[in-house]
Formats: C-alpha cells, structure tokens, sequence
C-alpha cells in the first residue's frame, strides 16, 4: 500500500518534470520557427541582398512543362 | 523532616494526584478536538492538502493560409532575484561578472547594475526585476549567469512564467490578427480574428479535478466523480497569405512615410472567392511611426470620393439612362447647383467628353452632370439601384466593429437628404462605405458580377483534422447585367492604359491592371480646411486586367499635400506593388510537347560509354578519343581504386597504362588530353 502510493508520487513527479521538458522544447521551436520566419519574410530577403546589390526581379520566372505522350 | 512512611506516601499521592488531573486534561482536549471541533480541523487539514484545480485548456493556434503561425500560446518568463538570499562572499565575488552578463543583454552599462543590484541588497529587496517577457531561449541564457546559476536558494534566482499570447509576426498585421483579452473587472476586448472567433472556436474548455499535495511543491491527482476534462481549442487556417501580407505592410508603410500620412490601409482579395489576402491597416503614432492602430479597413466609414464614380456609372448603366458614349458638357470644369459648387480637379474642365472619358480622367462634372441629367426627376431610382447592388448592407464580417454603409434615401426625412444629395453622391460625397466594402463591390465588378463575402476563414482543425470548412459566401449573384459588367471593367482598365486616364502614371508593360483613383476631401465641413486641406487619396481596382485574380483596395488618410495627395501618387504605387508582386511570384508556364527526339550521335556515345564501363572493372581500357570527362569518370567508378592525373581538357591523347594492363588499388593513370 505504501509502496505503491509512493511509486504513484513518483510518477507524478515524472510527469511534472516531462510535461515541463515538453513545455520547453515547445518553446524553443516556436521560438526558431519565429525567426525563421521573419529571416525568411520577403521584405527582409530584399533588405539584405540590397547591400550585395540583388534586387527582386520584375518578371515572373518561365516554367517549361514537358508533356509526354504516355 | 523525618523520613518516614507516611510521609513519603503523601508525596505519592500528590505526585500522582497531579498526573492524574493533567492525564485528564489532556484526555479532555483530545475529546474536544475529535469531537467538538473534529469537522473544522478535519475541513481545514482537507483544505491544505487536496485542492480543485482548474486545468486551462489550450488556446488553438492561428494559421496563414499556407500554414505559417500567425497566433500562438507560449511560454514567457518573468526573472527576478532575491538580492539578500546569497551569502555576502557569493555575492561580492560575482557581483561584477553577473552586471557585466546582464549588460550585455539588456544593453544597459555594467555599473548601472552594480549600483542597482547593491542597492537592492542594501535596501533588502527580495524581489529585484532583471528581465521581462522574455522568451525561452534567452531564459536559458539569463539561468546560466554567475551568482544565477547557483540556482533558487544559493543565487536567488526567481523564476516566473506566464502563457502569453505571441504574434510571430510581429506588428504586421496584428490588429487582424487580433488577441482576446480580458482585464480586471471581466471586460473582455476582442479585436480581429484570434478575438472573433476566440469564444467559438480557439479558447477551448477548461478542465477541473481535485489534486492532493504530495511535497516538492506537486499535486497528484485524486480520482473524483466530478472530474471534467480540459478540451483544448481549435486551430484556425486564416485566408492571410504571409507573402503578400509581408509585401502589402511595407509598401503601405513606405507610402506613409513618404507622405507622412495620418493613417491607411490596404486590403487584397482573391477576386472568385472572396478570400482576404492580405490586410494591413497603419496609424501614426505622436512620434510619426506607424503601427497597426484600429482596424481602418474593416471600421472607418468614410466618404469614398472619385472611387464611388463605378457605383453611380454603374446605377445608370443598369438604369440604361446613359452610356459610356453619350457626350457631356463639363462647362469649364464649374457646376453649381443651389449656390454649391462642384468644381473639377483640372482648372478650365475638360470642354465637350464622353462619360467614358469623364470617368477616365475623373472629371467631377461630367460625371455629376451624366448623373444628374439622368435622375433627377426621380433620384429615389438611383436609390434604389444602390440599394439593389448591395451597398448598403454591412458584410456581416465575423470581426467586430464593422463601420455602417451610409446612402441617403430621399423617402426618409432623417436630415440626410438634400437638393444636392444626388449630385454629390454621384461623386462620392454624402454616402459613406468602409474600405471593404467599396472593395467587396469592386471584387463584384471584377467577378463578372458576383457579389461574394469577403472571408477570413478558410478551415478549423484539431490535431490536423479537419473539423469545419468555409465556403465562399455570395451575397448577390449578379450585382448588375453581364452588359453594364463588360463596359465597367472596360472603364477600369482603360484608368490605367489610356493616356489620359488618371492611373496612367501605374501603366506597366508586362502586367495589367484595372482601377479608379480616388482624391476626397475629407473634414471640408471644419472652417480651418481652406488654410490646412486635408484628403483621403485612394486606389481601388484588381489584376490582372483581362482575367482579374486579385482585387486591392489601397486607402491613405491625410497625406502632407506638400508632398503630394492625388490617388495615383499616393496609394497607386501601394497597388502596384502589391500587382507587380504577385505577377512576379506567379510563373508563367510554357506547355512543350513530348522532346523525344532522340540524336543517333548521342545515342551512340553513351552506348558505347555503357559498354565500356559493364567490361572494363579491373583492366584498363583504352580511353584515347574518349572526352576528358567520361574517361575520368569510367577510371574513377572502376573496382579498383585509381588516382587519375588529367593534364588539359577536350579528348584524351594517351594515356600512362596501356590497354588490356591489370590494374591495382591507388595506382596513378595519367591522362593526357588535348
């Protein structure tokens, strides 16, 4: 009886320590997804290539579609 | 005394006498404390070891339309320290390097903190604030600081962490958006999307189960009949597309910089299904930055000025009492009726036109004087023909706070109508219509006349299941005749590509677009306006011009008309970027028919290469008038491993092995090519 309740508590406190980990590793990743996010945003792409002297370019790109017969 | 018998068995008597009174007084307190006060103290020890707890739910997430977080739940942390809990040694010895840590981050000088931090000991400070609302991975770094990284009791570190909800999108759009917040007295404000849709499909519900305390600080949970599961909220799939979002912000935001407007907005919309691209509304700041203020696009009504042309063009087209070649006078660019002027932006006016002409180059008159010919014997016709095209209707958006269409009736005596309401509402005056809404109606003309419910929404989800879709909506399946559509459209795109149209200054050559300028006055009615002229200059239209995919509304309130306030100057280039942008981004694809041409030249080479390599695995081949390139690579994938030395490009000339030689592992070949 008192062995189990205190292998219950235990694992409370497992789950505490693991729901925390989670929590954090949560964290972490909307954190790097943010930055990715404003890294990758185009008017920042276009700020930073300005000082290399690439701008965005004013017309659209071709894309060549091969049809094959079968 | 003497020691006696009788005197040493008074002593007991005595002696027990008094343990037996105290025996029963402890006896008394224990009955008192079972029985008499035994429920309080059975209530209160309950109270200190099992709880109700409340289990929040999870608020959903707020997606673009192409996945990219908009809104999320993360945790923030709050960091203080006890400035009195380390020893005096700790904390003189690293007093220095945790200012110095702290400065580095915050930017702030290390003898600042030096004297704060001492000060706060000084003065016995427990709780001392280093850092606010700061995210998990710079808490991490703040943990690992000298004198911090002793941790709670040694280094006084405190930790406080608290959900809070994060755009990661930062300003941009973050009235859209939106947040649900809640403040002390239960006032709940619930601006944009996070807060429209926060009730019914975000917020979730909270759980709720008793806890008992089990030390360290944790609470196990103890199995309870009225236990209720916390259910998390939905995920929301927003109709925002990031990109364009990106590109609609900061070219609006540039816009205002460059006139150093007092607010604006811009607003694109898929054209077939009414979906919102993109919204961004920016208001200045006393410090002249912008930030996203109030949703502008979705509350202020505002009289659209030359932008409202289409709608009354529109009415009498339907109405079939003009048309675009009918030929008016726009009598030296002055009309005036009961003693008010309608004056053209061009002095002189523009003499004899067309109404084509006249709405091409925006002319006041002519477009009042068509209109005002037309009607007005019967101006509750033209009305009614508003009212019939939906313009007076609210969208019925989800998002609160929508601004209300304004169009005079003359059947009802509210003060709104007057001898001059026709004529003025012609031209955009005396109604009053949110950028959205003028936008919906433009989106009609570019729709071939659907009207459709311009949405936010596009899909609700939970753990990626799908739960609920969203359609697109149409209010009016044909705001006017396919005839009236195909003439309007052909106005709007001649705005842009004639030479004297007013959106002339926009053309581009490698895309289309379509759209009416728009130069209001706006507070005309204040008696400061002839010394300080205040406009709203606006751009509202679609692309491409033929086959239009997006419509755009771009509206900018109060530029400094030192700089500049006629439509196509100021909101114009917000549209064409926006235009120019999503024309860019979208490939133009070139359909090819099967390239099954097969050149015999070719053909033979490569047999012959293959050839080569299935015989040749330890033996060296012979590799003269083979190009440099196969020779290397059929020596490089034999079995045995070779070093092969090139000199030159083209066609080998000899090499070092001759053919048929047995190879071995690292042996050098040497090529020799031409």
């Amino acid at each position: 009886m008192i062995a189990s309740s205190h292998s219950a508590d235990k694992k409370v406190y497992e789950i505490a320590r693991l729901k925390n980990e989670v929590k954090e590793i949560r964290s972490t990743f909307l954190e790097g997804r943010t930055k990715l996010m404003r890294l990758k945003m185009e008017s920042n792409v276009i700020s930073v290539m300005k000082e290399k002297g690439i701008n965005p370019s004013v017309i659209p790109p071709k894309k060549i579609k091969v049809k094959t017969k079968n | 005394m003497a020691v006696n018998e009788k005197s040493i068995l008074n002593r007991l008597y005595f002696i027990s006498g008094c343990m037996f009174v105290f025996g029963l007084a402890v006896m008394f307190k224990l009955f008192s404390i079972q029985f008499v006060d035994g429920e309080k103290y059975k209530a209160l020890a309950e109270k200190r070891v099992v709880k109700d707890v409340i289990i929040p739910a999870n608020r959903g997430n707020v997606y673009s339309v192409n996945g990219n977080l908009l809104a999320t739940s993360i945790p923030k942390y709050d960091i203080r320290i006890d400035a009195l809990t380390s020893s005096s040694k700790n904390f003189k010895e690293y007093l220095k390097p945790l200012s110095d840590s702290l400065a580095k981050f915050t930017g702030k000088s290390s003898a600042y903190y030096q004297k704060e931090l001492q000060k706060a000991r000084n003065n016995k400070n427990r709780y001392y604030l280093l850092a606010r609302n700061i995210g998990y991975s710079d808490y991490v770094r703040i943990r690992n600081f000298p004198l911090l990284n002793l941790g709670a009791f040694k280094g006084g570190l405190i930790v406080e962490q608290t959900e809070k909800r994060e755009r990661p999108m930062g300003g941009i759009a973050q009235r859209t958006i939106g947040y649900e917040r809640e403040d002390e007295h239960g006032n709940v404000t619930r601006p944009g999307i996070d807060g429209a849709f926060g009730v019914k499909y975000l917020q979730g519900v909270d759980g709720k189960r008793k806890m008992q305390r089990i030390g360290k600080g944790q609470w196990k949970p103890l199995s309870d009949a009225n236990e209720i599961e916390p259910k998390d909220g939905f995920d929301i799939y927003t109709t925002i597309d990031v990109n364009i979002q990106d590109i609609a912000h900061h070219a609006l935001l540039k816009q205002l910089e460059t006139y150093k407007a007092e607010h604006g907005c811009v607003v694109v919309m898929e054209v077939e299904t009414g979906e919102i691209r993109a919204i961004s509304n920016l208001g200045r700041t006393s410090k002249g930055t912008y930030y996203e203020k109030l949703n502008y696009a979705v509350g202020e009504s505002h009289e659209p000025g030359s932008t409202f042309k289409l709608m009354a063009v529109a009415a009498a087209l339907e109405d079939k009492v003009i048309d675009t070649s009918d030929v008016v006078d726009t009598e030296k660019g002055v009309l005036t009726f009961y003693g008010k002027k309608v004056r053209d932006s061009k002095w002189g006016g523009y003499g004899k036109i067309s109404v084509s002409e006249a709405f091409e180059v925006s002319s006041n008159t002519g477009i009042v004087k068509a209109i005002h010919n037309a009607y007005k014997d019967k101006p509750e016709k033209f009305v009614d023909r508003l009212y019939a095209m939906n313009l007076d209707d609210t969208l019925q958006i989800p998002i609160i706070g929508e601004g209300k269409p304004v169009i005079p009736d003359p059947r009802i005596k509210n003060g709104k109508w007057s001898g001059i309401a026709l004529q003025w509402m012609s031209y955009g005056y005396n109604v009053r219509l949110t950028p959205l809404q003028s936008l919906t109606f433009y989106n009609a003309i570019a729709n071939d006349g659907e009207m459709v419910r311009p949405r936010f929404l596009k899909e609700v989800k939970e753990f990626g299941k799908t739960i609920e879709i969203f359609d697109k909506e149409i209010i009016n399946k044909q705001v006017c005749s396919k005839e009236t559509i195909k003439k309007l459209q052909q106005l709007l795109k001649n705005v842009v590509e004639k030479k004297h149209g007013t959106g002339h200054r926009l053309y581009s050559e490698n895309f289309s677009m379509a759209g009416k300028t728009g130069t209001a006055q706006t507070e005309y009615w204040m008696e400061d306006w002839s010394e300080n002229k205040r406009y709203i200059s606006s751009f509202t239209g679609y692309f491409p011009a033929d086959e239009p995919k997006y419509s755009c509304i771009v509206v900018i309130h109060k530029p400094d008309i030192s700089v500049g306030y006629y439509g196509a100057d100021v909101s114009g280039p917000v549209f064409k970027r926006i235009a120019q942008k999503i024309f860019t981004d979208t490939p133009l694809v070139d359909e090819v028919k099967a390239l099954e041409i097969k050149k015999a030249s070719v053909e033979k080479e490569y047999n012959g290469y293959y050839s080569l390599a299935q015989t040749y695995k330890t033996i060296m081949p012979n590799v003269v008038g083979l190009p440099a390139m196969d020779a290397v690579a059929l020596l490089e994938n034999m079995d045995v491993k070779l070093k092969v030395k090139l000199n030159g490009s083209g066609t080998i000339i000899k090499q070092s092995i001759d053919k048929s030689v047995k190879l071995k592992n690292n042996q050098t070949v040497v090529l020799n090519a031409s």
